[in-house]
């Protein structure tokens, strides 16, 4: 372990500033088969809800020029099965887990992770805020300041661990949000989450996604990523997690001097699976180079 | 595959591998986007990123096969043809130039335009059949053509048959839940890690719109 660079998230010391953003990494169970975890401060898991979701229909995955829409639709076994198979398998990551949470309605965050609770392996939750808000026509939880607030403060009634808020950029205040999640208790905020995106084929004016619209994520998307960084660091105290846009080592030091605590690789983690390995090494060779003005 | 250093296209691009000779191995494919338009251009001794053997092939057991491709959905054709009894190769295809050959195999071919073997279709190829002489048979094409074979195929010759898979592809290696294929009975198979070879009866045809390409 590299006794010079350290970084902390919750009172707990890493030798990399690199975590598998949600959705990308499963529960980390394929990587670790591989050794790819190698170089990863800690896995986020893909979301858990209470039912059981099958995801949306295919395609899920469309290609654009420049980056990668997605329409998963939150594929997961649910909350039952995940503390009855994955959690258990889970425990035996070389590093932590941090459990991504998603919800239906503002009662269901609080719901799942009380489940969770049943469980001793994970480290610490991230709450996914971007997800629609059934009871308000669909509207991204994320979208109001006071459900923020709310989820976070129901969450940290029910947990003993800490949380991130994982925000959305494409509704509402990113900063307010942030003040919001912190003023409800979260032990961080996760900046951000993927841009509505869509794709049409001109010819028939159909939309590609079965859902129209889905997540875009992209390296090209590294600077929307450090300006929501830089001006939520300036707005809260609790550390910001980055996510979006990053594939080289450089992207994260810029991140890191953005005001991020930890920085997320998520998309680029389909193309290398042991990118958390290679980027590591990027960075600690950056951070060795001496010092130019 | 890595079709190119740049980032962009950011995933990778998943092939079938159709044979391997000791330290190579021989992928075929078509150009039919942006990502094998990239590849077509790959020049001899430039080196490409391949993350792989990936997921479950076929599943090689004993006893007299019937092959059945539809144009590239062969590709994979010439290793497994190899690796097992081989009894007959069916082959269908747009035109003569889309047309795999799978040599030292008793092979039939059909074209769309007559350009090699009959004029027609493979469902046309499938009237003489002697489905009850093969104990094995593997299925790839487009979705359209795989769905008027399984049609074709008796309900014992359906049990037997094993299709290989395409599905836009995120990750490759299971975890991002990209390449969904419509299960039989409900939800969704993952193409890369549970596929892309599954049996025929473990797939939901109906729900099954394959790849739209363009």
């Amino acid at each position: 372990m590299d006794k010079t660079h350290k970084w902390t998230l919750w009172n707990r010391e890493f030798n990399s500033p690199i975590l598998l953003a949600s959705g990308t990494a499963g529960f980390g169970l394929e990587l670790m088969e591989q050794g790819f975890l190698e170089g990863a401060a800690a896995v986020i898991s893909k979301a858990t809800t209470l039912k059981p979701l099958v995801g949306n229909p295919p395609p899920r995955i469309i290609e654009t020029r420049f980056g990668l829409l997605n329409s998963i639709g939150l594929a997961n076994p649910g909350v039952d099965e995940v503390l009855r198979t994955v959690l258990p398998e889970a425990a035996g990551l070389p590093v932590p887990l941090i459990v991504n949470v998603a919800g239906e309605t503002v009662e269901e965050f609080p719901a799942v992770i009380e489940r969770l609770e049943e469980s001793p392996v994970q480290f610490g939750y991230e709450v996914n805020v971007s997800c629609p808000n059934v009871a308000a026509g669909g509207i991204a939880f994320g979208a109001s300041p006071e459900i923020v607030e709310r989820i976070s403060t129901l969450v940290k009634r029910v947990s003993s661990r800490p949380f991130s808020v994982k925000l959305t950029p494409n509704e509402g205040s990113i900063v307010e949000s942030a003040k919001a999640a912190e003023a409800g208790g979260a032990d961080a905020v996760t900046v951000c989450n993927t841009f509505l995106g869509m794709k049409v084929d001109w010819r028939t004016g159909k939309a590609l996604l079965k859902r129209n619209v889905g997540g875009y994520s992209s390296p090209a998307l590294l600077p929307l990523t450090v300006a929501r960084v830089f001006i939520t660091r300036e707005a809260i105290k609790i550390p910001v997690l980055a996510s979006g846009g990053v594939n080289r080592a450089e992207d994260i030091l810029e991140l890191l001097a953005a005001g991020a605590a930890m920085v997320q690789v998520g998309t680029w983690l389909m193309r290398r699976p042991d990118a958390a390995f290679e980027l590591r090494k990027g960075v600690i060779n950056l951070l060795k180079e001496p010092v130019r003005q | 595959m890595e079709v190119s250093h740049s980032p962009f296209p950011v995933t990778r691009r998943p092939f079938t591998i159709s044979s391997t000779s000791g330290d190579s191995v021989e992928i075929i494919f078509e150009v039919v986007g942006r990502g094998t338009e990239i590849l077509a251009e790959t020049e001899e001794g430039q080196s490409l990123r391949l993350l792989g053997p990936l997921g479950c092939g076929y599943r090689l057991n004993p006893g007299n096969w019937l092959l059945i491709g539809g144009g590239l959905g062969a590709a994979g054709f010439p290793g497994l043809a190899a690796s097992i009894d081989c009894g007959l190769v069916l082959l269908g295809a747009a035109s003569r130039d889309r047309l795999l050959t799978i040599p030292g195999f008793e092979t039939v071919t059909i074209t769309e335009d007559g350009s090699s073997g009959r004029k027609g279709l493979i469902t046309d190829l499938l009237e003489s059949v002697q489905w009850d002489s093969f104990s094995s048979i593997a299925l790839c094409g487009p979705v359209p053509m795989m769905k008027a074979v399984i049609g074709m195929m008796p309900a014992e010759a359906r049990a037997n048959a094993q299709v290989s898979a395409e599905a836009r592809m995120g990750c490759g290696w299971g975890a991002c839940e990209g390449c969904s294929v419509p299960k039989a009975g409900g939800g969704f198979l993952k193409c890369c890690s549970d596929g892309p070879v599954f049996s025929v009866d473990s797939i939901d045809w109906e729900r099954w719109e394959g790849i739209h390409h363009g």
